[in-house]
């Protein structure tokens, strides 16, 4: 996967050096177009300095998260209550299956995955207008942000309030003649309205991911595509998709996360799980067992499936979406 | 020179935050000394209970003038998974608070039987048994919660019907909300989203439904689902909704304080409410007046019972038993229960204290009516059920209100549950 | 090109209307903030009648607001400044060197990502314990980077990969050591990604209430969000106190936004006329 080389240059380095100017050096990569030289031997320290980069963050990561997922993983293996602290096995994924609301969870967790692909356009799309300067983008890229930073509580009970079986929502589609819905009343409805509000509170953090990666699509070929006269949608589809692959393959990687650990506050304030239980994910079973039914082994066993969902799902995400954006 | 700037922004920022860091580091907090207790809760945050918890300090250091007390108040929803971090590292408070039933009686294993400490207060205060596991006490109750039915006056006298005297049967009952229908309201402001608009239909209408002896062999633990009148209590509950007793999109409707909403703005008539906390009585008298607001008993359904008012205790403060001196968190326990602190709780939150001596004739009549029916009352029948079942009654409710479940195989669902657990 | 301009115009409608709706929940907020509790249930919906401050002023000065923000501040900037730093780090020796167990070394970071808190949650609580951390700010700061360095190093790792091995080989060839092409290549180009990436991560640790409670449990170190939530008892009662606590903690990550966005569009735009 990384690419460039880590051989030591031979030249010393200039120690009156104090700034270099990235532009210049860039430009100069650029002109050249051809490869160094490379050279052996040279400074060991050169030969550790990726290892020295990449050192503090593996153990951040290692101590902090891997550790206490082991740690976390093993407690699922023990019991709750009068069992607390005995080895049980695998009881506590035995009940898990057992459970008809664990598995509407995952039913859910499958729903999301269908869903993940609306939920990355979304931002994707409209990342490419601001891009391509629709008139206003200033504005929208300023205010697309705005839910971000309310809290899910907060958006959680603004939606009710809209939703609500007498709300205004409902007052407008009676107005043209439609029937109302009970939005979060019903159990075939609930869970599309509560993605639904997830993805517009949390659409403009993708955005912002993806105005970065345009930084780094080559506008040449942009341009090119439309001296040939190419449509919006054959930009979209033979540029932009492939030059931003790594990071469409980030933003679904992080909706997904975001979808699978954040959507608690939007659950608790606007179905509880309900209506019979048709809007549970593993994130809320977990907070269920956990926090109302002290059942600390059992929610740890439920994360753990949690976490061998995301991963799978993440992984096969970034493979997918590697061999589409044709790389590696 | 724009990425100049960011650095020098960054470092600007980096600096300043070093500074702060320095500076405002001002020692760790003193986990298991005996010079200072914390306490969580998630009251102590609230405007209305800060009168409550000043006395409750003032009347602690009064005993203890060299130990500080430390409250932090706790977001609610997720103060149990706190505690339960807290419980399982062996680290957290001294004193905390408690619901009463099933949340406290699964984490009794981590707490001090205050039974010792507290047997003065035992006469003075009501509620204990919520508290109370194997013939242990673990927490001095607070408050007492319960259901009682409220309903507005006005719309009583607007549909013709006499404020004064509602309804002491069902037949009548459903009588006086087809009147109450005819002025444009509904006769019950329901909120099932969280699933416990059930919890509160069962403990409020119980009394009139159950037998008197089945109703003790409930509590007691000897429930039988497959009786009749079990089943009523869920057949009435299906057929309100069917009949269009209730707000539209009841099981979209939060309790929490949607349902509460519709009530203290005149859009239904009655609403099982609470005593203590919020959709209580302070709040109806503070939207609807005190002399509109009534409570009623729960209409008699099964003929001879005798209706009741369903009450626990509400909360309570228990001692965790990884603190360092127990009989010093039970003092501040009793601090936290002493007269004078429930007298400022009732007075500022319109909570009913577990101090039955507390005079709350100032209160209006809805509360004089609830605190009358006191001695008569018998505890709440959602609260002897395991929050397993409880959550489980949640959802088959919202399935009787949908239609897609029979009555019978909700109360079989609920059976094998309430049996396994 | 009229035809471009027209769809253009076009597209703008919708995206004007679904800006509409992003604004409308801020005003809402903010509409709440202003009315009474009593106000607030009997309509919901409707303008405030008076500009009222009170609640703004309950919620700051009730529970200690003050406090709670410098604790925010100091926790969010170390967190952030450092996750871009490791990130930076890591994300270029991952994307540009070759070294031996770079593939397993980015394969653990990523997996880092996929570990929900919950699990980790008690384990974690005991480690900080342990070693005396829990309660401190380098342990929340620790806590916030471990949570959100695989999403940085990833991020960083994607953008990195863009640039081009010329412009490093050049770099070398001027005598850089390898810490030079990061201190003076990497770092500089990475300005968009950075900046965006620090955006999300300050916002994130801004807004996180869960970790912030189970590793600060003491009211003098608790951060804002905390303090905002717990304004909320168990019945999530008065709701313009709430919603003007949540307005206080909003209005820091909504100036840095509009702030910042401009450099992150700058980046943009630099890169756009790069080629």
């Amino acid at each position: 996967m990384p690419i460039g080389n880590v051989q030591p240059s031979v030249r010393p380095v200039s120690s009156g050096r104090t700034d270099a100017d990235p532009v210049a050096a860039e430009a100069t990569g650029r002109h050249r177009g051809t490869r160094p030289r490379r050279s052996r031997g040279g400074a060991r320290a050169e030969r550790f300095a990726p290892y020295v980069l990449v050192a503090p963050a593996i153990l951040i990561i290692v101590v902090l998260r891997l550790y206490p997922l082991l740690l976390g993983v093993n407690f699922s293996f023990t019991g709750d209550g009068e069992r607390n602290g005995t080895v049980v096995g695998i009881d506590n994924y035995l009940e898990l299956l057992d459970d008809s609301l664990f598995r509407t969870a995952l039913g859910n967790v499958g729903l999301l995955v269908l869903l993940l692909p609306v939920a990355v356009a979304i931002p994707g799309l409209l990342a490419t207008f601001i891009y391509l300067r629709v008139p206003g983008h200033r504005f929208y890229r300023s205010v697309y942000f705005f839910p971000a930073v309310l809290s899910p509580v907060i958006v959680g009970a603004i939606f009710n309030l809209l939703l609500a079986f007498d709300g205004p929502v409902n007052a407008v589609l009676g107005a043209v003649g439609i029937g109302p819905v009970d939005w979060l009343g019903d159990p075939d409805v609930a869970m599309f309205v509560v993605v639904g509000v997830h993805i517009w509170a949390t659409f403009g953090m993708a955005l912002v991911v993806f105005l970065a990666g345009f930084a780094t699509l080559d506008s040449a070929l942009l341009d090119a595509a439309r001296v040939d006269g190419a449509s919006l949608l054959q930009v979209i589809r033979h540029v932009i998709i492939p030059g931003l692959s790594r990071t469409i393959a980030f933003v679904a990687v992080t909706t997904m996360v975001g979808m699978l650990t954040s959507m608690f506050g939007l659950l608790y304030v606007m179905t509880s799980g309900g209506p019979e239980g048709s809007t549970y994910l593993p994130e809320y079973y977990i907070w269920i067992q956990q926090g109302q039914m002290n059942r600390p082994a059992l929610a740890s066993a439920a994360s753990t499936v949690l976490f061998v969902i995301m991963l799978v799902v993440g992984l096969l995400q970034v493979k997918l979406l590697r061999r589409a954006g044709g790389e590696d | 020179m724009k990425q100049r700037a960011l650095w020098s922004a960054v470092l600007v920022v980096g600096l300043a935050t070093a500074g702060c860091g320095s500076a405002s580091d001002t020692g760790s907090s003193s986990g298991g000394s005996t010079d200072k207790l914390v306490v969580w809760d998630w009251k102590s945050g609230e405007p209305s209970a800060k009168a409550y918890i000043e006395k409750a300090k003032a009347d602690f250091s009064a005993k203890h003038p060299d130990v500080t007390v430390e409250f932090v108040a706790q977001p609610f929803d997720q103060y149990y998974t706190l505690l339960g971090a807290a419980i399982q590292s062996g680290k957290g408070p001294d004193v905390m608070l408690f619901n009463g039933g099933g949340q406290i009686r699964d984490r009794v294993d981590a707490l001090v039987p205050l039974d010792d400490y507290v047997a003065e207060d035992k006469q003075r205060l009501a509620g204990w048994d919520a508290f109370t596991k194997d013939g242990k006490t673990y927490a001095g109750p607070v408050t007492l919660q319960g259901h009682p039915i409220y309903y507005n006056k006005d719309l009583y006298a607007k549909a013709g019907l006499d404020p004064a005297s509602p309804a002491t049967t069902w037949d009548k009952f459903l009588a006086d909300c087809a009147a109450i229908g005819k002025v444009g309201a509904k006769c019950f402001a329901l909120g099932n989203k969280e699933g416990a608009g059930i919890q509160f239909w069962l403990s409020a209408l119980g009394s009139g439904v159950l037998t008197a002896q089945e109703y003790d062999d409930w509590i007691a633990g000897k429930r039988d689902w497959n009786s009749p009148n079990v089943k009523r209590v869920f057949q009435l509950w299906k057929d309100a909704g069917d009949a269009g007793l209730n707000n539209d999109g009841a099981n979209s409707t939060a309790m929490f304080n949607d349902a509460f909403a519709l009530f203290q703005s005149a859009k239904a008539a009655h609403v099982i409410g609470l005593m203590s906390d919020v959709g209580h009585w302070k709040d109806f008298n503070e939207f609807l007046t005190p002399d509109k607001l009534g409570v009623m008993s729960a209409p008699v359904v099964t003929a001879g019972t005798t209706p009741s008012l369903a009450y626990d205790g509400g909360i309570g403060y228990a001692v965790a038993k990884w603190t360092s001196d127990p009989k010093l968190a039970a003092d501040l326990v009793r601090s936290l229960t002493s007269t004078e602190a429930l007298q400022a709780f009732y007075a500022e939150a319109g909570a009913i204290a577990s101090d039955t001596t507390i005079d709350v004739s100032q209160a209006g009549p809805a509360a004089a009516t609830i605190v009358g029916q006191l001695k008569g009352g018998k505890p709440a029948l959602h609260v002897a059920l395991s929050s397993k079942t409880l959550d489980l009654m949640g959802r088959v409710s919202q399935q009787l209100l949908s239609g897609s479940i029979s009555v019978d195989e909700a109360v079989k669902q609920l059976a094998a549950s309430d049996q396994a657990g | 090109m009229t035809r471009v301009r027209l769809s253009r115009w076009l597209l703008a409608i919708p995206m004007t209307l679904l800006a509409l709706a992003t604004i409308y929940p801020l005003l809402f907020t903010v509409n709440v903030a202003m009315k009474t509790r009593r106000d607030y249930i009997l309509d919901r919906f409707a303008l405030t009648d008076a500009l009222r401050w009170d609640n703004i002023s309950t919620a700051w000065n009730s529970v200690g607001m003050d406090r709670y923000f410098l604790n925010s501040l100091i926790v969010v900037t170390s967190s952030v400044v450092l996750l871009l730093l490791l990130g930076s780090m890591a994300g270029f020796a991952l994307s540009q060197l070759r070294f031996r167990g770079s593939s397993a070394l980015f394969l653990g970071c990523l997996a880092g990502l996929f570990v929900p808190f919950q699990v980790i949650m008690v384990p974690l609580a005991r480690i900080m314990a342990d070693t005396a951390l829990i309660d401190t700010y380098p342990g929340l700061v620790l806590v916030f980077v471990a949570q959100f360095l695989p999403f940085t190093v990833f991020l960083m790792t994607s953008y990195y990969k863009t640039i081009p091995r010329e412009v490093i080989d050049a770099a070398r060839i001027d005598g850089n050591s390898v810490y030079g092409v990061y201190r003076r290549i990497m770092l500089p180009l990475g300005t968009p990604a950075l900046l965006s990436v620090g955006i999300l991560n300050a916002l994130f640790c801004w807004n996180d209430v869960l970790m912030s409670l189970v590793m600060m449990p003491s009211a003098e170190h608790r951060t804002l969000m905390v303090g905002v939530t717990s304004l909320r008892g168990q019945y999530s009662d008065d709701i313009p106190t709430f919603a003007s606590g949540v307005l206080i903690a909003a209005i820091p990550v909504l100036v840095v936004y509009l702030f910042l966005q401009r450099q992150i569009a700058d980046g943009v735009a630099a890169g756009s006329t790069k080629g």
